[in-house]
C-alpha cells in the first residue's frame, strides 16, 4: 500500500531532514511512529500525507509513483487518507457535526445523505449529545474524537494522527489508542500514529517506526 | 436586513458556511463596495441624464428653423418679413411660420445691450421662427433657394451649434465611461487586497481544506460565495444611495436655486428624472459589482492557493 526507497527530504537549501529511507506498510497495518521531538516525525507524515514532495528516492502510494502525479491526482489520492492533528485543527464557527461532516461536504454530498451517516459516527465516538456544540465547548478529550471522526468519515484507506495524544491527560491517551485500533480492527484502516510517549506504546503491541536524526528503523 | 435575505438563498443543502460570514475583511470592504456602488451608479445616472437631455436639446433644435433678415437699404423690411412668412408657409414639411414682433427682437437684444434703450432710431435684423412638422423631409434646400429673393434673408438651420451639442454631450458621456472604469478597476484592487487578507486570515481554514481533500476549485467557490454575498449588498446599498441622491439633487435644483439658475439648471439636466431606462442603468449596478466582486475574489483566491500549494 505504502513504500518508499531511498527517500531523502531537504527543505530549501537546507540539511536533509530525512535520510534513505526505505519501509513498506502493509493494507490494514498498524504502526507506530516515534521518536523525539525534531527526529522528524511530522515531515514524514507530510510526506505521507502527500503535502510533501521528496528531495530523493521514490514513494509508491496505492501502486502509483506519487513523483510525477498532476494536481488533480494528487487531490483524488489525498482523498484517501485521513489526518488526526495534535492541536485538533476544527473549524471554531461550525458545530461539531459540520466539522465532522466536512469531508464529504468536500467531496459534493448533500446533507440528507450524509447525515445519517455523521450522526451515527458521533455517537459511536461518544460525541451523540456534543453534536450541536462549537468546538469552543468541548473538552480537550471531545475535541480529538471529533477530529478523529472528521479524519475517518469520509472512509480513508490510510489514517495518519500526528501526536493524537499529545493535549490529553495519560488516561484519555490511552482511550483514544484504543479507539484508533477499533478503527484499524473493524474497518481495517491502515494506520500509523506519530507520538513520542513512550509508556503508551509500551501498553499496545504494534510495530514501531522509531526516527531518529532523520533516519528510520523498524521494530516489529 | 440584506443579510436576512440573503440567507434565505439556497446553499449547501442549508449547511453552515466553511468560510465564516464576519471574517472575510467584513463592514470595511462592504462599506467600501457600497461607496464604489454609490459612485457608479451617480456617474451612469449622470451619463444618461446628459444623454436623455443632449437628445432632446438636438431634437428641440431641431425642430425649428430661423430666417433671418438684415435691414437691406430701399427694402420695407415689414414687406420682407411677410414675403419669408409666406414663402416658409409654402414649404413642404413646415408646420408655422411667425414673424418675431420688433418687441420681441428688441427683448432678444437685452442681454447684450441692456434693457430701457431705445432701439426706434437703428435698425436691427428680424427674425422669422419656422416650425417644422417633419424635419427629416423638411425641403429646407428648396426654402433657401427661395428665399434668394428676398434680399437680406438667409436660413438658419443651427446645424453647427447641434453639431457642437452633440460633441459636448458625447465627450460627456465618454467621459462618464471612462470614470466608470476608473472605478471598476479601483474595485478590483480593493477586492484583491481585501481577498488577499480574508485569505491570509483563514489560512488555518484554507489548510484544512486542503488536509482533508477540498480542491482549489472548491475552496474557490466558498470564498467567491461569501464575496458574492458582500457584492450583492455594497451593490444594492449603493444603488439605493444613488436614487436618493438624486431625488434629492432635484428636489434641491427646484428649491434651492434661484428661479433663473434653476431654470438654467433645468435647460441642462431637464428635471432630474432618470426614467425607466436611467433606473435600469442603477439598478445594473447591483449586478454587475456582485459579479465583478465574485470573479475578482475567486481568479484571486485560485492564484493565491496555485503560489502557496
Amino acid at each position: 500500500m505504502i513504500e518508499f526507497s531511498d527517500v531523502g527530504l531537504r527543505y530549501g537549501n537546507g540539511p536533509e531532514v530525512l535520510r534513505d529511507l526505505t519501509f513498506s506498510v502493509e493494507p490494514g497495518s498498524f504502526h507506530f511512529l516515534t521518536g523525539p521531538s525534531g527526529a522528524g516525525k511530522t515531515s514524514l507524515l507530510r510526506l505521507l500525507l502527500l503535502a510533501l514532495k521528496p528531495s530523493r528516492g521514490q514513494v509508491t502510494m496505492f501502486d502509483e509513483d506519487v513523483s510525477n502525479l498532476n494536481q488533480d491526482r494528487l487531490l483524488q489520492m489525498r482523498r484517501h487518507i485521513g489526518i488526526v492533528f495534535q492541536e485538533f485543527r476544527l473549524l471554531d464557527h461550525l458545530t461539531t457535526f459540520e466539522n465532522v461532516a466536512l469531508p464529504l461536504r468536500v467531496l459534493g454530498q448533500p446533507e440528507s445523505e450524509y447525515r445519517p451517516n455523521v450522526t451515527e459516527l458521533l455517537e459511536w465516538v461518544g460525541l451523540g449529545e456534543r453534536m450541536n456544540a462549537p468546538p469552543s465547548l468541548l473538552s480537550g478529550g471531545e475535541k480529538q474524537r471529533a477530529a478523529i471522526a472528521r479524519a475517518v468519515i469520509a472512509r480513508p484507506k490510510v489514517l495518519l494522527a500526528d501526536e493524537p495524544t499529545g493535549n490529553v491527560d495519560p488516561d484519555l491517551s490511552s482511550r483514544l489508542v484504543h479507539l484508533f485500533a477499533e478503527l484499524n480492527r473493524t474497518l481495517g484502516m491502515t494506520i500509523i500514529l506519530a507520538t513520542h510517549e513512550l509508556p503508551l506504546l509500551d501498553k499496545f503491541n504494534y510495530p514501531r517506526m522509531l526516527l531518529s536524526k532523520g533516519e528510520l528503523t523498524i521494530h516489529d | 436586513m440584506i443579510e436576512r435575505v440573503l440567507a434565505l438563498l439556497p446553499r449547501h443543502g442549508g449547511a453552515a458556511p466553511i468560510v465564516p460570514e464576519k471574517s472575510v475583511a467584513g463592514r470595511t470592504l462592504l462599506l467600501l463596495i457600497t461607496i464604489m456602488g454609490f459612485l457608479s451608479a451617480v456617474t451612469l445616472g449622470g451619463v444618461v441624464l446628459v444623454q436623455k437631455s443632449a437628445i432632446a436639446w438636438s431634437s428641440d433644435v431641431g425642430r425649428e428653423v430661423t430666417i433671418q433678415i438684415r435691414p437691406v437699404a430701399g427694402e420695407v423690411m415689414e414687406s420682407n418679413l411677410r414675403t419669408a412668412v409666406s414663402l416658409a408657409e409654402t414649404t413642404a414639411g413646415v408646420a408655422s411660420a411667425r414673424a418675431l414682433t420688433l418687441q420681441e427682437s428688441e427683448k432678444l437684444l437685452e442681454p447684450w445691450l441692456g434693457a430701457g434703450l431705445d432701439l426706434t432710431a437703428i435698425e436691427i435684423p428680424r427674425l422669422v421662427v419656422v416650425q417644422l412638422s417633419d424635419p427629416q423631409d423638411a425641403d429646407l434646400a428648396g426654402l433657401e433657394r427661395n428665399l434668394a429673393a428676398v434680399k437680406g434673408a438667409s436660413l438658419d438651420t443651427h446645424a453647427a451649434w447641434r453639431q457642437q451639442l452633440n460633441t459636448m454631450a458625447g465627450t460627456i458621456v465618454l467621459s462618464g465611461l471612462l470614470v466608470l472604469l476608473l472605478i471598476g478597476a479601483a474595485t478590483v484592487l480593493a477586492i484583491i487586497f481585501a481577498t488577499r487578507g480574508a485569505m491570509a486570515t483563514n489560512r488555518e481554514i484554507v489548510d484544512v481544506l486542503h488536509y482533508i481533500g477540498a480542491s482549489n476549485r472548491f475552496i474557490a467557490g466558498e470564498f467567491q460565495g461569501r464575496f458574492l454575498s458582500i457584492g450583492l449588498q455594497g451593490g444594492l446599498l449603493g444603488a439605493v444611495a444613488a436614487l436618493l441622491f438624486f431625488v434629492l439633487i432635484g428636489m434641491a435644483a427646484g428649491n434651492m436655486l434661484s428661479s433663473e439658475a434653476g431654470a438654467q439648471v433645468g435647460v441642462l439636466f431637464g428635471r432630474f428624472a432618470l426614467g425607466f431606462d436611467g433606473l435600469l442603468s442603477i439598478a445594473a449596478v447591483i449586478p454587475v459589482i456582485a459579479a465583478l466582486t465574485a470573479i475578482t475574489s475567486r481568479h484571486t483566491v485560485r492564484r493565491y492557493l496555485v503560489q502557496t500549494s
